[in-house]
C-alpha cells in the first residue's frame, strides 16, 4: 500500500525519505513499517506541517494529518504491514529470526520498493531498531548511493521520519481495528486494546482468547513473553523439531523472545521417543522410515 | 518370536453404523505431540489454506499451529488399503468372565478416511520424509508375504545356476 502513480516530476529530483515502525512492543496484531519521501527541495515545508512524533499525538489528530499528507502532492508514502501470523512463525522457526532482523529486513523492503517506483533517493533517515551503526553499515552495504541517517528517536528530530511515524501508526490503528480473524470459534470479540501486554483491555482479551490446545488465535504474537503466563495451565505441545535443540544451549534470541523451555514446551528429560515413533532396535529398514513394531495399544 | 496376549484384535462395525463417518481431508499428521486426548474445536482453529505450489508433485498447503508456520500435503491411502478411526468398544456390561484373552482386545470401527494429511515444520513436504517412506513398507510386504509358487521356485533356481 502506498502513494498511486503516476509518478510525480519531483521523484527525479534528489530526494529524502524517512522510515518508522508502528506496533513493535504489542503481543498482538501486525507490525507496520512505514516510510515518508519528498524532495529534498520540499524539506522546509515539512518542517511546517507539524507532524510530531506519532505517539505524542491524539488518534484524531493522527488521523487528520495521515490524510492530508496522502493528499498533498509533494509527498509519497509506503507501508510494509507484517502480518502477526509471519511475526510468531519467524520467531518460532527452527532458525530463530529474530524482531530486529524482521524489521530490518522491512526498512530494507521499503527502500527497495520506492526506489524500483523510479524515486531519487538519496538521503534515508531511519529510526534505529538495535545497534545504530551496525544497522547503518547494513543499509549502506545494501544501497552505496543512499546516504543514511540511523538514530534513536530520529521520529523526533526528523519531520520525514515523524511523518513516516503517523503513516505507520495511523495504519497499524486502523489494520487493527478492522481486523478479521481467522479462527471462527463463537464468543470471540475484537476488543483488543491497544495491543501493549500492560493495557487492561488487551490482557482481558487474551485471557478471554486463550484455548486449552490451540494456545490463542493467530492475531496473538506467540513468541512473545507476555504469553508465558498464559501458556501455563494449557495443554503441553513438544515439537519434533525442538528435539535436537534440548541438550545444546538456548541461541541468543532477542529478550523478547519466548524461552520455550522455561513454560513448559520442552524439558532435558524428554526423550525423542515419546514425541515420534523411532523404529529403534529394528532394522535399518524401518528405523530410516521411523516404523516401530506396536503389540499393545 | 514374542508371544504376547492381547495381540489378537477384535474389529467389529460399529453397532447401527452401517453408514460410516467419512473424515476425508480432516485426518491430519502434526510434527510435535499434543498431550491432550479428547474433543477439540479444530475446524474452527486449524485452517489449513493451498498454496498452489507443487512441490516433487505434492500440492502444498500451509497452516498455524502455536504460532508455527507448518508446511503440509493431503496424501492418499495406497490402493488396497484404508484409514479407520478404532474406539475401544465398551465392555462394561460384559461379564467378568467373557474378558478373556481374546475378548479384552475388541475394538470398534468408529470413522474411515481415505487421505491424510501431514505436517512438516519449517521443512517442505518431500518424498524423502519418514512419513511418506514408511509407505514402502507395503510393497516390501506385499512382496515377502505373497505365496511362493513353483515357477517363481524354477525361475529362481535358473537365476542361480547362471550366477553360479
Amino acid at each position: 500500500m502506498g502513494s498511486e502513480d503516476p509518478l510525480p516530476k519531483w521523484a527525479s529530483k534528489p530526494c529524502i525519505m524517512g522510515i518508522d515502525e508502528a506496533g513493535r512492543g504489542p503481543v498482538l496484531g501486525p507490525m507496520v513499517y512505514g516510510c515518508l519521501y519528498c524532495a529534498r527541495s520540499y524539506q522546509k515545508t515539512l518542517s511546517s506541517l507539524n507532524f510530531a512524533d506519532s505517539k505524542t499525538l491524539k488518534e484524531e489528530k493522527r488521523e487528520e494529518l495521515f490524510e492530508n499528507l496522502k493528499s498533498d502532492e509533494s509527498i509519497g508514502w509506503a507501508v510494509d504491514v507484517i502480518d502477526p501470523k509471519e511475526l510468531s512463525a519467524k520467531m518460532l522457526k527452527k532458525n530463530k529470526i529474530n524482531l530486529n532482523e524482521i524489521s530490518h529486513d522491512s526498512a530494507i523492503g521499503l527502500v527497495r520498493r520506492v526506489l524500483n517506483m523510479g524515486v531519487l533517493l538519496t538521503e534515508v533517515y531511519v529510526d534505529t531498531v538495535g545497534d545504530a551503526e551496525k544497522y547503518r553499515i547494513k543499509l549502506s552495504e545494501r544501497f552505496p548511493a543512499i546516504k543514511f541517517v540511523v538514530a534513536k528517536k530520529a521520529d523526533s528530530l526528523f519531520p520525514v521520519v515523524s511523518g513516516a511515524s503517523i503513516v505507520a501508526k495511523v495504519t497499524r490503528d486502523r489494520a487493527l481495528r478492522e481486523w478479521v480473524l481467522d479462527e471462527t470459534a463463537d464468543n470471540m470479540h475484537r476488543n483488543f486494546g491497544s495491543g501493549y501486554p500492560g493495557d487492561p483491555g488487551t490482557k482481558a482479551w487474551l485471557e478471554h482468547h486463550k484455548h486449552l490446545v490451540f494456545g490463542f488465535p493467530s492475531l496473538v504474537r506467540f513468541s512473545w513473553g507476555t504469553c508465558a503466563p498464559y501458556f501455563k495451565d494449557i495443554v503441553e505441545v513438544l515439537w519434533e523439531s525442538d528435539k535436537t535443540d534440548e541438550d545444546g544451549s538456548s541461541s541468543g534470541n532477542g529478550k523478547r523472545q519466548l524461552k520455550l523451555s522455561n513454560v513448559g514446551f520442552t524439558t532435558s528429560k524428554r526423550k525423542s521417543e515419546e514425541i515420534e515413533s523411532s523404529g529403534k532396535g529394528r532394522c535399518k529398514f524401518f528405523q530410516a522410515r521411523k516404523l516401530e513394531q506396536l503389540t499393545y495399544f | 518370536m514374542m508371544h504376547e496376549e492381547g495381540t489378537i484384535i477384535d474389529l467389529r462395525q460399529s453397532e447401527g453404523g452401517a453408514d460410516l463417518v467419512d473424515l476425508g481431508g480432516k485426518v491430519h499428521q502434526l510434527p510435535c505431540s499434543i498431550k491432550y486426548d479428547g474433543p477439540s474445536s479444530v475446524s474452527h482453529y486449524f485452517k489449513p489454506k493451498p498454496t498452489g505450489i507443487e512441490v516433487e508433485g505434492l500440492e502444498l498447503q500451509e497452516a498455524y499451529f502455536r504460532g508455527r508456520k507448518l508446511q503440509g500435503t493431503a496424501i492418499p491411502i495406497p490402493q488396497g488399503y484404508s484409514g479407520f478411526v478404532l474406539g475401544k468398544k465398551n465392555l462394561v456390561k460384559r461379564k467378568a468372565s467373557d474378558m478373556s484373552e481374546g475378548n479384552s482386545n475388541c475394538w470398534e470401527v468408529n470413522a474411515k478416511f481415505r487421505d491424510v494429511t501431514y505436517w512438516n515444520h519449517d521443512i517442505l513436504p518431500s518424498h524423502d520424509d519418514a512419513f511418506l517412506r514408511s509407505f514402502h513398507w507395503l510393497s516390501v510386504a506385499k512382496v515377502l508375504h505373497k505365496p511362493v509358487t513353483a515357477e517363481d521356485l524354477s525361475s529362481a533356481s535358473i537365476t542361480l545356476q547362471k550366477m553360479g
